[in-house]
């Protein structure tokens, strides 16, 4: 379960003070799958960087999986990262110079898991993604559709209780797009909490429930609802 | 240890890394050279001359008025005599030269008589009478010193030499070789047919020439020469030397004023002079390490920098997943470590492959078998500090990096 609340984060320069989240409250239940959308600019990403623990909020507390995440350290927050979340971004992310086994292995190294364990995670979710024979392939010898199913499999391999998604089918041709989300619904019919971030209201449709962000507040509900609620203000 | 990844990363860009690579290695192979050839000129330099050189200066006296033999003979007499009467005076000696002096006086000596042959072998010449052993600072070992009796004044019409002779162990050693002691009784031939009769061996006492491969081989002769110009050498009680350089100086100038006493120099001085060049040559090697070693240091920085840059997006992926900021400073560690190690494997192997070329062209000793090793952990040191400051400049790239596109 991810509970925030009065969440907010300001951005300080030594002249200008941005409200990126303006005191949201939040609350995301075990295997819910959640699509985040708004408009460019509204703190769409921010807020995925806070539910990530990518960044620290300003202010209000954060919970998840029973546990306050809202002052941890810096080493402590990398650990439940690594534990506890699966990221999934929308240009990959996948390191250029490691082939398709290093880089699902990445998060499982920082884990600490011995050879054998890591291998065996690898193996497994690289056949859940249908990518089995390309561990020896580098990412540009991929198409975008399995790069990013690479990128799954590596959020998949520490079998993280909650999955971010940024804009992940931004950078895919409409049949990938939904077979990468074809993929992502049956992971959270296997219990995996998924959060989505995403601009297009199609995609979102895909999700069980929809969050809408708009200059920073974050509002529950069908996403069209406030779009329309946004264009006739 | 996440070598294998690292490993193969660098596989796929490896021009930086093996140029890196290279310039360790070519930084051992001339580090630990250099560092063999200061080692043996420090060695050199630090050797014992068998002096007791803190407490021992040397003068000379040089007349200018035309003396007789006898009245030269008694001037350095009466010199010698005001010199060992000085308080905090140990003795004093009128000799030909002194280790380190670099002019000196050598002659062949051979077992038997005859024309001298390969088998005649180089010493150093030392002119004393009885206070030589002590001025020199030189332990007799075995026999015994000088008596009075047996110093004779040169005679220019007899070219005959002393029938006796004091010798270093290693003159002994090379005299002899396969007939190890005691020496004190034999018979050696100078200057073709004279017999020299040996009455000791003495511990230690170098020829005046530091640069001589025969360096320790010496032999005290009996015999004072009356020239024009004579070299005094004095030896102090300790801690006096200072004090009475210039006294002795002011009382052979005021005891006789036909002659000028100039030269006066302490043994310290003498020895610097003497290994000037070998302390240049290590001032200069050491300068050419040091530079050598901040070019790699700086080239490992430049490297180091230039792949943060390069890699800020993929370090803040790598942030995201979990990694911790001492993680992504252990991963530019490990990359370095990596390429030191192959730089130093190649450059050890060179600079053995180098030392056994200059072993065989310049005649020096081999390296010491822990200057290598040594030389290895400090370039591995260097590039871990080299790389330091880069890694942790990665280690504060913000996760959120990962999220922001391209």
């Amino acid at each position: 379960m991810l509970i925030m609340k009065d969440v907010s984060k300001i951005y300080r320069t030594d002249t200008v003070e941005t409200h990126a989240l303006r005191g949201f409250s939040l609350i995301v239940d075990e295997g819910e799958f959640v699509s985040v959308t708004g408009p460019s600019g509204s703190g769409k990403t921010t807020f995925l960087n806070i539910a990530g623990l990518l960044e620290e909020l300003t202010g209000g507390t954060y919970e998840l999986d029973g546990r306050d995440v809202s002052k941890l350290s810096d080493k402590e927050r990398s650990r439940v990262r690594n534990e506890k979340i699966g990221f999934i971004f929308q240009s990959f992310n996948l390191i250029p110079e490691l082939d398709v086994y290093d880089n699902v292995d990445v998060p499982l190294r920082y884990r600490g898991f011995d050879a054998a364990e890591r291998k065996r995670r690898i193996m497994s979710c690289l056949e859940r993604v249908g990518l089995a024979s390309r561990t020896a392939h580098f990412p540009a010898q991929l198409s975008g559709g399995q790069q990013q199913r690479v990128a799954i499999a590596r959020a998949l391999a520490g079998e993280p209780r909650f999955l971010l998604a940024d804009e992940p089918t931004g950078n895919l041709d409409t049949h990938m797009a939904d077979s990468v989300l074809d993929l992502l619904a049956e992971i959270n019919e296997g219990g995996t909490t998924i959060i989505m971030v995403t601009h297009e209201l199609t995609l979102a449709d895909r999700a069980r429930r929809n969050l809408f962000v708009r200059d920073g507040e974050i509002h529950d509900g069908p996403p069209e609802l406030h779009f329309a609620a946004a264009a006739s203000a | 240890m996440d070598t294998g990844p690292i490993w193969r990363a660098m596989l796929r860009n490896k021009a930086g890394f093996v140029l890196i690579a290279l310039q360790i290695a070519v930084t051992l192979t001339i580090m630990v050279n250099a560092f063999g050839i200061i080692q043996e000129r420090a060695g050199k330099i630090d050797r014992d001359s068998g002096l007791d050189e803190a407490n021992t200066f040397a003068l000379a006296s040089v007349l200018y008025a035309d003396y007789e033999r006898e009245q030269r003979m008694a001037l350095i007499d009466e010199d010698l005599d005001l010199i060992r009467r000085l308080p905090g005076v140990v003795n004093a000696v009128a000799s030909n030269s002194f280790p380190l002096r670099q002019g000196g006086w050598s002659m062949g000596l051979q077992l038997e008589p005859g024309n001298l042959g390969p088998e005649s072998v180089s010493t150093a010449i030392y002119f004393v009478d009885e206070h030589g052993a002590e001025t020199f600072d030189v332990e007799v070992v075995d026999g015994r010193n000088f008596t009075a009796g047996e110093i004779t004044w040169s005679d220019p019409e007899d070219n005959t030499w002393p029938a006796y002779g004091l010798i270093t162990g290693a003159l002994a050693d090379e005299l002899w070789p396969d007939d190890p002691g005691p020496y004190v009784g034999r018979t050696v031939f100078i200057n073709v047919t004279d017999p020299v009769n040996v009455v000791g061996v003495i511990d230690k006492l170098q020829a005046p020439w530091e640069s001589w491969s025969g360096v320790e081989k010496s032999m005290l002769v009996p015999q004072r020469r009356p020239s024009e110009f004579v070299r005094y050498i004095v030896r102090t009680e300790a801690g006096m030397r200072d004090e009475l350089m210039p006294e002795v100086e002011s009382l052979l100038a005021d005891s006789n004023e036909d002659r000028i006493i100039r030269d006066v120099t302490t043994m310290d001085e003498t020895r610097k002079l003497a290994y000037v060049g070998d302390a240049a040559l290590i001032k200069i090697l050491s300068f050419v390490v040091l530079l050598l070693t901040v070019i790699t240091a700086l080239g490992i920085v430049g490297l180091a920098s230039f792949n943060v840059s390069r890699r800020t997006r993929q370090i803040g992926i790598r942030r995201a997943l979990g990694a911790s900021r001492p993680a992504i400073v252990r991963y530019f560690m490990v990359e370095n470590s990596i390429v030191s190690a192959i730089g130093l494997a190649i450059g050890a192997a060179l600079a053995i492959g180098l030392n056994i070329v200059m072993v065989e062209a310049f005649s020096l000793e081999p390296l010491a078998w822990y200057v290598i090793p040594a030389g290895m952990i400090a370039l591995w040191l260097v590039g871990q500090a080299a790389v330091a400051g880069p890694a942790r400049r990665a280690s504060r790239i913000p996760p959120a990096l990962a999220t922001r596109q391209t």
